[in-house]
């Protein structure tokens, strides 16, 4: 009899011990490494714009996810523009000549540096999350672009694996 | 002679025409902004910053846009992130922005000519997860040389716009009305 309540009570420790860890890991969970990640697509930025501008709500469902964890894209563009937002991070605007709008690519803090070495006209290819997308907007009264965050300058040598959506 | 003299209420009429087509648009752009989200609770206090809204000033009418891309919210724990974005609460793959439309109430005490700090009053409607309610809220205008600035701090009650919780850790640990500042630099166009 006792045997049995100490196995009980020993299980039910365990128990108490697994679940206590899990909830702790998951409150403690790291964000995702976006530039660890493989990316779901490569896609040039007029045809991420293009696909937005054409059906804005069928774009968000493919490329946005539940949980805010949507699709690590590799984009490949000119470069049009050359920022610093809020903080001081660089964003880099690749659009093409003849789009309303472009894809604004806000790179990591550590990959500033990189960023600094390019210019507008340069053909490049960047990768990031992709947060929100291109439209016109009436009250701003002006296109808004595709919005690409955690971003990275892609080299050429790098290996990005990337799955056809 | 005689043809240069007639030719000066030609000219005139072209400067001013051609002035007019290329004056700066009325107005004012902002791509560097900030948007912070506070939420206090007595068990824990919960953030979260935005750096990509875009928004535009029109000094000539007051007129004030936010558009805030809600998947840009960046939160410490990736626990917090995931439960902000998902479908109980703010459902960012649906409504992917937010947006704040309002005027400068009291134009007439800011003088975007002037460099100095104005108190504002805007009043506008706030639209989140297609909600709309009205809002006023207080704020600041700085002017400087070329530059203007705004900043605003205002609570906003999240069952206004139907984000409730009847169970579980978000309904002890997300305060039911939070806090959020917004501050812009504009640049005209």
């Amino acid at each position: 009899m006792k045997t049995s309540i100490k196995r009980i009570l020993l299980i039910i420790g365990v128990l108490v011990v697994i679940g206590g860890s899990i909830a702790y890991y998951m409150f403690n969970m790291p964000h995702r490494d976006v530039q660890a990640t493989d990316a779901d697509a490569s896609i040039t930025a007029t045809a991420l714009v293009n696909e937005y501008l054409s059906d804005y709500d069928a774009a968000n469902a493919k490329y946005l996810d539940d949980d805010g964890e949507s699709n690590v894209l590799v984009v490949s563009g000119t470069i049009a523009d050359i920022k610093e937002d809020y903080q001081g991070d660089l964003v880099i605007l690749l659009q093409g000549t003849d789009t309303k709008a472009g894809v604004s690519c806000t790179l990591l803090t550590e990959e500033k540096t990189d960023g600094l070495t390019r210019k507008i006209g340069d053909e490049i290819n960047i990768k990031g999350v992709i947060r929100a997308g291109a439209r016109y907007d009436e009250d701003l009264e002006m296109y808004e672009s595709v919005i690409l965050e955690k971003a990275a300058i892609v080299h050429p040598r790098e290996n990005n694996k990337t799955n056809e959506l | 002679m005689k043809n240069n003299k007639a030719l000066l209420p030609v000219l005139t009429l072209l400067f001013f025409v051609s002035a007019a087509l290329t004056s700066p648009a009325s107005k004012w752009i902002s791509e560097k902004t900030h948007v912070h989200f506070f939420s206090h609770t007595s068990i824990e206090d919960i953030e979260a910053n935005n750096y990509k809204a875009l928004s535009t000033l029109d000094p000539a009418t007051g007129e004030v846009v936010f558009s805030v891309p809600m998947q840009s919210f960046d939160f410490e724990k990736s626990l917090m992130q995931k439960h902000f974005n998902s479908k109980k609460f703010l459902n960012t793959k649906d409504y992917p922005k937010a947006k704040f439309k309002g005027k400068i109430t009291n134009l007439a005490s800011v003088n975007f000519a002037k460099d100095g700090t104005y108190e504002a009053m805007v009043e506008g409607d706030m639209t989140i997860k297609d909600i709309t309610k009205k809002v006023s809220e207080k704020g600041s205008v700085t002017v400087k040389g070329e530059a203007i600035s705004v900043k605003s701090k205002f609570p906003l009650t999240l069952a206004d716009y139907g984000i409730t919780f009847s169970d579980g850790k978000p309904s002890t640990n997300i305060a039911k009305t939070i806090e959020i500042t917004i501050e812009a630099d504009y640049k005209s166009e």
